[in-house]
């Protein structure tokens, strides 16, 4: 086991990872920023809509209007680039933070793992000294110069990727995704178009292979990147897994070169070093024996123990939850769950009066974009923030005490679609709750 | 101890990987169950969709000479005469507009020919201009001011052409007293209504010749793909069917207040035999007409036989309750609201089995944002 002491964590090693790791985050979020820009996104997931799903507990984090989301996305780029050139480091990690945590809040539809990861990383950085070396901030004021750091502030990154990659190893290890190679089976046929490969996409072997191999991957990279004699292998895999993602499924976006960038922090300080020479022509000083020291380290530590004992409870918040975790989706978000099942939805809704006389019929593409629609069919939560929604819309509309009945079929990784919840509960009195939401259906495997 | 477990670890992810080979070495001669979606693609080009815009220009054709005849010599007999070319013709319509896709987009045939008002819209007043309106006011302005452009991309400039158009001028309330006064300039926007339409077909028509290629050669399922398009195109046609064709002017969004003056060509009066030759067309497509080359097929080829015959009987049961509802429509979905009603229920549950279990299996994607997961 890692002995986890003082003397260990605190050690001063080189500060070259979170050198290289804050130049790659910054650039890797720049582009990020600009691609979807460039795609259109920002006006058709946050300005067109004209409804959002909020997360509960901050419907305050509402859109700002075109300008306004275009200056929150251009106050990411550039904070991104000032990120990345070490340009008021710590302002700017703070900024970044807030504005892209704001945006990713704005919509629950929207929510991807590499966004709660790049919000988590954002969050980590502002607290790390990555600007002391290789930075504009040191060069305006070279006295805070810095070559060496506290172990622990190269070794949260490196929790964090262990976090990312250990529960998405533990999350695939079900029935569906070892046993049956969902949803591999499903979605490798829909690949046979591509050069080589393509031709092999039909057979179910390679389902299974994808699905062990990815599989034992997540469970056992992070083992192979810490040890110094397996880390090269280690890092070979990285490229061979995400650059394989990528192909496969390019609709999965930056995730794959966020991780591949990211995964290089497992490597020495020493390694480091020779990288930043080589792309920079500068040497690290020697001379620059002083070890960064933290002001109020007490209160850091407990921020941080804090933090880790959190990223490693929120994970398995699912087992509190009865039935199964894919079918209630209770507990599935913010837990690594990476193209883990093919889920797929048809949500009717019905609004009656009070006296249940009046009978109207949603149409959900009134409200919904295509996104939020597929989103909202399949995940509890999301069905009863919009419910809610109706509920009021309608009210609005003349309809006294709307009540909201949704028919919802839901097919999960190639069973026939089924009911999901009770249709005849009227959702708009049905309050949010971190308990289990007695009106989804229980899953029943057999058709 | 920890290097120990790694390279048990190490060993086992060998092992693993081997034992695959070995079991695809076993059964796999490869590709058994292989599926030619260049094949289905190629045959779904030629066999289905050419030929029927080939067909459409032909009654366009067809509809543009009767509607000649018509405006030479206005009466009742060529009335007759141009509302069967009409029907022809609309009937023909419903046979490609599934393939709402390509040359088919580019040009704009469903928003011109038969704007449906778009399946986003509130359908809870009469007086607004959703679902099958015809926008007479439009269409009278733009015949005595003689000012109008028909390639507007805009709401009322949709819904005073086309079929909508069609409707009124030629088959609306005394549309053949209408003629008489200012004459010259609605027999001319009349003939601008045709011809667009002719315009349009006739585009496609050549387009396809070019972008057959692209569509056959192209096998992804994600957002534009062909394969994409047509099984988003069934689920669009569905949501069509269950809003403005049918559930919608049946007063399923307006507590049960019908409105049956928005049905699909209303003074035509042949909403029903529409909808039911849209499902039928829509179910020829899904069985690429039992050729063995079309979706069906290819979900037995992924062991899914299943959901193939699912589907197909449900569209059978579809067509067959659609069949239960006489023309004209309008009067129907008031005098009949029961047989009205099963078959808006059967309608839901198709809808439901392509949106879910077809999009599901075939890998289908609905959206261009990242994904990652469902």
């Amino acid at each position: 086991m890692m002995a986890i002491n003082r003397q260990a964590w605190e050690k001063p090693v080189s500060i070259a990872p979170l050198i290289t790791f804050r130049i790659a985050f910054g650039l890797l979020m720049f582009v990020s920023t600009l691609r979807f820009w460039w795609r259109g996104w920002v006006d058709t997931v946050y300005v067109s809509p004209t409804f959002h799903f909020t997360y509960w507990g901050f419907e305050w984090v509402q859109p700002l209007g075109k300008p306004g989301m275009y200056l929150l996305f251009s106050i990411i780029a550039l904070t991104a680039l000032m990120i990345a050139a070490g340009f008021l480091y710590r302002v700017a990690s703070v900024l970044f933070f807030i504005c892209f945590t704001y945006v990713e809040l704005i919509d629950v539809t929207t929510y991807l793992n590499h966004y709660y990861f790049i919000s988590l990383v954002a969050f980590i950085m502002i607290w790390l000294p990555a600007n002391r070396l290789y930075s504009l901030d040191v060069l305006i004021k070279p006295g805070r110069r810095r070559s060496l750091v506290p172990a622990w502030t190269i070794g949260l990154i490196r929790f964090q990727l262990g976090v990312v990659y250990f529960f998405a190893g533990l999350a695939k290890l079900n029935p569906d995704w070892l046993i049956d190679a969902q949803p591999m089976k499903t979605w490798l046929p829909a690949k046979s178009h591509l050069p080589i490969v393509g031709a092999f996409m039909y057979n179910e072997w390679v389902a299974y292979l994808f699905s062990w191999f990815g599989a034992l991957y997540d469970l056992l990279i992070v083992f192979f990147l810490l040890n110094k004699r397996t880390r090269w292998w280690g890092y070979g895999f990285v490229l061979i897994f995400h650059l394989a993602t990528s192909i496969f499924f390019p609709g999965i976006g930056l995730f794959p070169y966020v991780m591949i960038v990211s995964s290089l922090v497992f490597f020495s300080g020493s390694f480091h070093q020779r990288l930043l020479f080589f792309l920079t022509g500068k040497k690290v000083e020697a001379e620059l024996s002083t070890p960064y020291a933290f002001t109020y380290k007490k209160a850091l530590y407990a921020i941080m123990g804090g933090y880790v004992i959190l990223q490693c409870f929120i994970p398995c918040r699912f087992l509190l939850y009865p039935d199964r975790l894919f079918w209630n989706e209770e507990g599935y978000r913010f837990s690594w769950r990476v193209m883990l099942m093919e889920k797929a939805g048809a949500a009717y809704f019905k609004i009656k009066d009070r006296a249940g006389k009046q009978f109207y019929e949603v149409n959900n593409a009134e409200f919904l974009t295509p996104l939020q629609e597929k989103m909202m069919s399949t995940q509890p939560d999301l069905i009863l923030r919009y419910a809610h929604f109706l509920a009021s819309t309608y009210a609005k509309r003349g309809v006294t005490q709307p009540r909201v009945y949704g028919e919802i079929y839901v097919t999960l990784n190639g069973a026939g679609s089924r009911l999901f919840i009770d249709s005849s509960v009227n959702l708009a009195a049905e309050p949010f709750s971190w308990k289990h939401y007695h009106w989804i259906l229980p899953y029943k495997a057999a058709n | 101890m920890k290097r120990t477990i790694l390279r048990s670890l190490a060993v086992l992810a060998l092992t693993t990987g081997v034992f695959c080979n070995k079991s695809a070495d076993g059964e796999g001669d490869g590709n058994d169950k292989g599926f030619d979606k260049t094949g289905m693609l190629t045959n779904y080009a030629d066999q289905l969709i050419i030929p029927a815009y080939a067909l459409l220009q032909e009654k366009v054709n067809n509809f543009q000479a009767l509607a000649n005849t018509f405006l030479e010599t206005r009466n009742t007999a060529n009335q007759q005469g141009l509302l069967e070319g009409y029907k022809q013709l609309h009937l023909q319509y419903t046979r490609v507009e599934a393939y709402n896709l390509g040359p088919a987009v580019v040009a704009g045939l469903e928003v011109y020919l038969n704007y449906n008002g778009g399946i986003d819209y509130n359908f809870a007043t009469n007086g607004e201009l959703v679902g099958f309106s015809i926008d007479s006011t439009t269409i009278e302005n733009n015949i005595s001011s003689g000012n109008y452009d028909l390639t507007q991309y805009v709401r009322n400039s949709f819904y005073a052409q086309g079929f909508a158009a069609i409707n009124y001028l030629f088959f609306g309330p005394n549309a053949i007293q209408k003629f008489n006064s200012n004459t010259v300039s609605r027999v001319k926007y009349a003939k601008d209504v045709v011809n667009r339409i002719k315009t349009l077909v006739d585009k496609i028509n050549i387009d396809w010749t070019a972008y057959r290629t692209e569509f056959v050669s192209n096998t992804k399922t994600n957002v534009g793909s062909p394969i994409g398009n047509m099984i988003n195109g069934m689920a669009y046609d569905l949501d069509v069917l269950k809003g403005p064709r049918i559930g919608w002017p049946f007063g399923k969004q307006s507590n049960g207040i019908a409105f049956p003056a928005k049905v699909e060509a209303f003074f035509a009066g042949n909403a029903a035999a529409l909808a039911q030759e849209s499902m039928r067309n829509l179910k020829k497509i899904f069985t690429a007409n039992g050729s063995g080359k079309g979706f069906a097929d290819y979900l037995k080829s992924l062991n899914r036989e299943d959901l193939a015959n699912q589907l197909t009987a449900q569209f059978d049961l579809v067509i067959t309750k659609l069949e239960a509802l006489p023309d004209p429509l309008s009067t129907t979905i008031t005098a009949q609201p029961a047989k009205v009603e099963e078959a808006y229920k059967e309608i839901q549950k198709l809808l439901t089995l392509i949106k879910t279990d077809l999009a599901s299996a075939t890998g289908v994607q609905i959206t261009f944002m990242d994904n990652d997961g469902d």
